[in-house]
């Protein structure tokens, strides 16, 4: 056992399915001979060739669209998207047909395939390459969405999408992908599908987040416990579905909710949550549920960009207010 | 072109077939040339094709009938077919608005709104009120000469004819705006005519320059045109001066409107018996009733009483 | 090189049952019985023909207007009413189990050829990815796409562009600039051949040395079939709104079902007796469909829920569990 970044987690897991399952192939812009532009699937072509591993043309829908017809042959592709930005032209891929395509031909045809790319932001790149699109895809019925916020938890969610029947969009926080490592078991042990996870358990407070801002989720957490407030942790993980129940558990409990997500406010996935607390636990809130996350203006360029994405002073503040407190 | 197609002269002497297979159905447009149908003959299964573009409406034989040539075959729809607007699927459509039942009593009337020819009227007659300064002349034309046949409304349009010969100050249009007078060489006479839709008045052209006969053609064709409310536009249009003869029901006199630009309109009432002064003695004469009604603004009292005393001798005239 | 008799007697068949279908399917549109339908009139010689030049391991993938290919691959007509029914259950083909559904944006079937052809790639099967799409798609880019990519690798697919010259009101003239659709085979490496897609016979054997090519490991190539819609777009679509008659009858004249017929006929293959017994025949088997088709019990509601994971999350188990048909 190795100490490895996320990067170095995804690559495990997907030499590790790729061993264990001769149907998953990998293919993207750069991902062979360079290993892609992240490293995510370095090696892979030189252990396990050239029918395996496909160094694609610049082209997202045929990325996407090839993937699905692979998948509809019984292989289980996994397709990476470079940037975050460019799975735009993926969309419709994904959505008129990946989405589709079991409901379609009632289970005759079928799309288990990964669609992987680059998520959110912080890593002072050019336009469209810190995008956080996963409410995009988490309203699509058919689709699964997950996110992972560590290296364990990457392997682990990756190898349970790669083995899901259906197609999932897994959504890789750039800037954590090298932004610390730690030991990661290559068991093979995939995470359960649909389920959060509690990453530290607490009685004051929820603090619901999922992808990049986790790690500030849990920093944030620390500082709450100096204050005296015990805050509960949970990274969401699956964005479509939901898991509700740990959700619901968690709130219930606690009384207070505050969701940080690192994309826009308005129609993200932090309102689909807030609204299903709503629903179910309103009378065991003591506070209203509070949203963190980044301002409803386009994402603005390296220099401003710090100032529009939720930050851990917000976090906190919307903590405290919770709380009650100033 | 006829909307019913029969089964064509197939050749060789044949003189019916069987219909083996219909490649359309009712409701289906077709072109010309669309293979319509498989009929057997004894020789052959051959298609015929459309004669037509066209959607069918219905088809007169089922399979397996048996047709004679010149039978009939298909029938073509008159009319449209419905836009569907929607390419693939069916857009609702609210269903046609059920008629309001009428309430069983009413207060008062219902209030209806002017359209076509009333609301021509109306407009018309404001725009006179507005500009025109009406002046109104009454005269009695004795026409105890006239045979017992005489056309009434000829002999007003030949009347107006010399009146505008002897006057043309009332054969204009006048532009109040650029304070202008447009004298026309032609008499573009306007008719008024009462229908049961309201006023309407087509012109009869130059009718200064033509003769009885030509005039009552004229007339006959006017009026049957305005029978069957098919008057064509151009027809209604620019009348230079116009004739109303009115007392065709009732009424003697009358000041009636002038509708810009013209400025003169001739009204004719209900021909009466009169005892008249006549060479010194009592006589019964049949008079017809005449109001010149003219805009002094431009026409002058002596141009107007020139106009009618015109008209009043043209009238008088016999024949 | 034509077609033996008996061969080209199948094919002219399996056109007249194409265009019976079609011309029955549009009556129950009509009767309220069927939704919007395209038509394939004028249409059915390349369908008919290129799926008659595939082996049955190949994989068909079709546009919407491609019932001739679909019949003739073994979808049942009972299968295809169920789908412009507007039931999902008409795509779960009980013959052709491994042939694509319609596929509904234009093109966007493009690509999963290529990934279809690439799976018999990587397998070493002499198996065939038949992709067929019209005059529109080939200005979109999902077309483009996949149309390079299944050219630079090499793939074994076959692209069949059956130009009707019509996308909806969209003559081919103003879709694109380029002199042929074929010639954008040669932005994308592949050898393209553009042909007279109302000659049947000329339709198979192009495609069956496309497919020849593609099997023996040669790539891809693409056929540009010029033939013409006869009919409107789809039963909501008014053609004469934009397209002159006069035009279309003149198309009556290369209807590929006379020219074949007269060719069987030159050839004293085919007389009275035969078409009789054949338009019997198709008539007696769409009665037949339509009424299987009628007497298929449509779907409990609640199976709207079933298809969409393979396993029902708990979210939407829940939904599923509190769904009751009569809310609708």
């Amino acid at each position: 056992m190795a100490a490895v970044t996320m990067v170095q987690a995804i690559n495990m897991a997907l030499a590790r399915a790729m061993a264990e399952d001769p149907q998953v192939v990998v293919l993207g812009e750069d991902v062979g001979r360079d290993g892609g532009v992240f490293r995510a699937t370095e090696g892979l072509l030189d252990r396990f060739g050239a029918d395996r591993v496909f160094d694609t043309p610049l082209a997202e829908a045929a990325i996407a669209g090839v993937a699905v017809g692979l998948a509809a042959q019984g292989f289980r592709p996994v397709a990476e998207i470079q940037f975050s930005g460019f799975i735009y032209p993926a969309l419709d891929q994904m959505i008129s047909h990946a989405a589709r395509m079991r409901n379609r031909t009632r289970g005759r045809l079928t799309c288990p395939m990964v669609l992987r790319a680059p998520n959110g932001g912080g890593i002072r790149a050019a336009e469209l390459h810190s995008e956080s699109p996963e409410a995009l895809f988490a309203h699509v019925p058919g689709l699964r969405v997950a996110l992972p916020s560590s290296p364990e938890r990457a392997y682990r969610l990756l190898l349970a999408a790669i083995r899901d029947p259906d197609p999932v969009v897994f959504l890789e926080p750039t800037r954590l992908y090298r932004a610390g490592s730690e030991d990661v078991a290559d068991d093979g042990k995939a995470a359960p599908l649909d389920r959060a996870f509690v990453l530290r358990p607490g009685e004051d407070l929820t603090l619901v987040a999922w992808g990049g801002v986790v790690p500030m989720a849990l920093a944030a957490a620390e500082r709450l416990a100096e204050e005296g407030i015990s805050a509960e942790v949970v990274d969401m993980a699956w964005l479509k579905p939901l898991d509700t129940a740990t959700l619901i558990e968690s709130v219930a409990r606690t009384g207070r909710c505050v969701i940080a997500q690192e994309a826009a406010r308005s129609g993200g996935v932090g309102a689909e949550i807030a609204a299903r607390l709503a629903e179910r636990v309103l009378d065991r809130l003591a506070a209203p549920i509070e949203r963190v996350a980044a301002y409803d203006a386009v994402l603005p360029y390296p220099r401003l960009e710090a100032h529009c994405l939720p930050s851990e002073t917000r976090l906190l503040a919307a903590a405290r207010r919770a709380m009650g407190r100033a | 072109m006829s909307a019913l197609f029969a089964l064509p002269d197939l050749g060789e002497g044949l003189a019916e077939a069987e219909i083996v297979a219909w490649h359309v159905a009712a409701g289906d447009h077709v072109v010309a040339d669309q293979p319509l149908v498989s009929v057997e003959t004894d020789k052959a299964v051959v298609e015929i094709p459309s004669p037509r573009s066209g959607r069918i409406a219905k088809l007169h034989a089922e399979r397996g009938v048996r047709l004679k040539v010149g039978a009939a075959l298909v029938e073509f729809a008159e009319g449209e077919g419905r836009d569907a607007g929607a390419v693939v699927g069916e857009l609702p459509t609210a269903p046609p608005a059920a008629p309001r039942p009428k309430p069983i009593t009413q207060a008062r009337p219902m209030a209806e709104p002017l359209a076509g020819v009333r609301r021509a009227m109306a407009a018309n007659m404001r725009r006179s009120g507005d500009e025109v300064v009406p002046a109104t002349v009454l005269e009695d034309a004795d026409i105890g000469d006239w045979a017992a046949t005489e056309d009434v409304t000829v002999r007003l349009i030949r009347a107006v004819a010399a009146a505008v010969a002897a006057s043309p100050a009332l054969n204009v249009w006048y532009d109040s705006a650029r304070q202008e007078r447009r004298l026309h060489q032609k008499l573009d006479l306007g008719i008024a005519v009462d229908t049961e839709d309201g006023l309407i008045v087509p012109v009869m052209r130059d009718v200064g320059r033509r003769d009885a006969a030509d005039l009552r053609r004229g007339l006959d064709r006017l009026i049957a045109d305005v029978r069957a409310r098919k008057v064509p536009l151009a027809e209604l249009r620019d009348p230079t001066l116009t004739l109303s003869n009115f007392g065709m029901m009732a009424g003697r006199y009358a000041a009636l409107s002038i509708v810009p630009p013209q400025v003169a309109i001739l009204g004719a009432g209900r021909t009466r018996e009169e005892v008249r002064a006549r060479e010194g003695a009592a006589a019964v004469r049949r008079v017809l009733p005449l109001s010149l009604t003219f805009d002094h603004r431009v026409v002058s009292g002596g141009e107007a009483a020139r106009f009618l005393s015109a008209a009043l001798t043209d009238l008088e005239r016999a024949r | 090189m034509a077609q033996s008799t008996d061969a080209l007697i199948g094919l002219y068949r399996a056109m007249c049952l194409t265009r019976a279908f079609d011309a029955k399917a549009i009556a129950l549109q009509r009767t309220g019985r069927l939704g919007t339908f395209a038509s394939s009139l004028g249409q059915e010689a390349v369908s008919v023909g290129v799926a008659a030049a595939m082996r049955p391991e190949d994989v068909l993938l079709p546009s919407f207007r491609d019932h001739g290919a679909m019949l003739w691959r073994g979808v049942d007509m009972a299968e295809s009413l169920l789908y412009w029914g507007g039931d999902e259950r008409g795509s779960d083909f009980a013959g052709p189990r491994q042939d694509f559904p319609v596929s509904v944006p234009v093109g966007t079937h493009a690509p999963h050829a290529a990934g279809v052809a690439l799976a018999f790639k990587l397998r070493r099967e002499p198996r065939v990815a038949v992709c067929l799409f019209g005059d529109g798609a080939t200005s979109k880019g999902d077309v483009a796409e996949a149309l390079n990519i299944a050219g630079v690798w090499r793939l074994p697919a076959v692209f069949v562009v059956c130009n009707n010259r019509w996308a909806i009101s969209t003559p081919v003239e103003r879709q694109t600039a380029a002199e042929t659709l074929a010639r954008k085979a040669d932005a994308a490496g592949m050898p393209g051949e553009r042909i007279d897609g109302n000659d049947v016979e000329l339709v198979v054997e192009t495609a069956a040395r496309a497919l020849a090519r593609a099997r023996d490991g040669q790539g891809p190539s693409l056929i540009e079939a010029l033939t013409y819609r006869m009919g409107d777009h789809t039963t909501a679509d008014d053609a004469r709104r934009y397209r002159d008659d006069a035009e279309v009858s003149r198309q009556w004249a290369q209807d590929p079902i006379a020219r074949t017929r007269r060719r069987l006929v030159d050839l004293g293959a085919w007389g009275k007796a035969q078409e009789e017994g054949m338009l019997a025949e198709h008539a007696a088997a769409i009665e037949r469909a339509v009424e299987r088709y009628a007497a298929t019990p449509a779907q409990p509601p609640v199976t709207l829920f079933d298809y969409t994971y393979a396993n029902l999350p708990a979210e939407l188990a829940e939904q599923r569990a509190a769904f009751r048909p009569e809310d609708a």
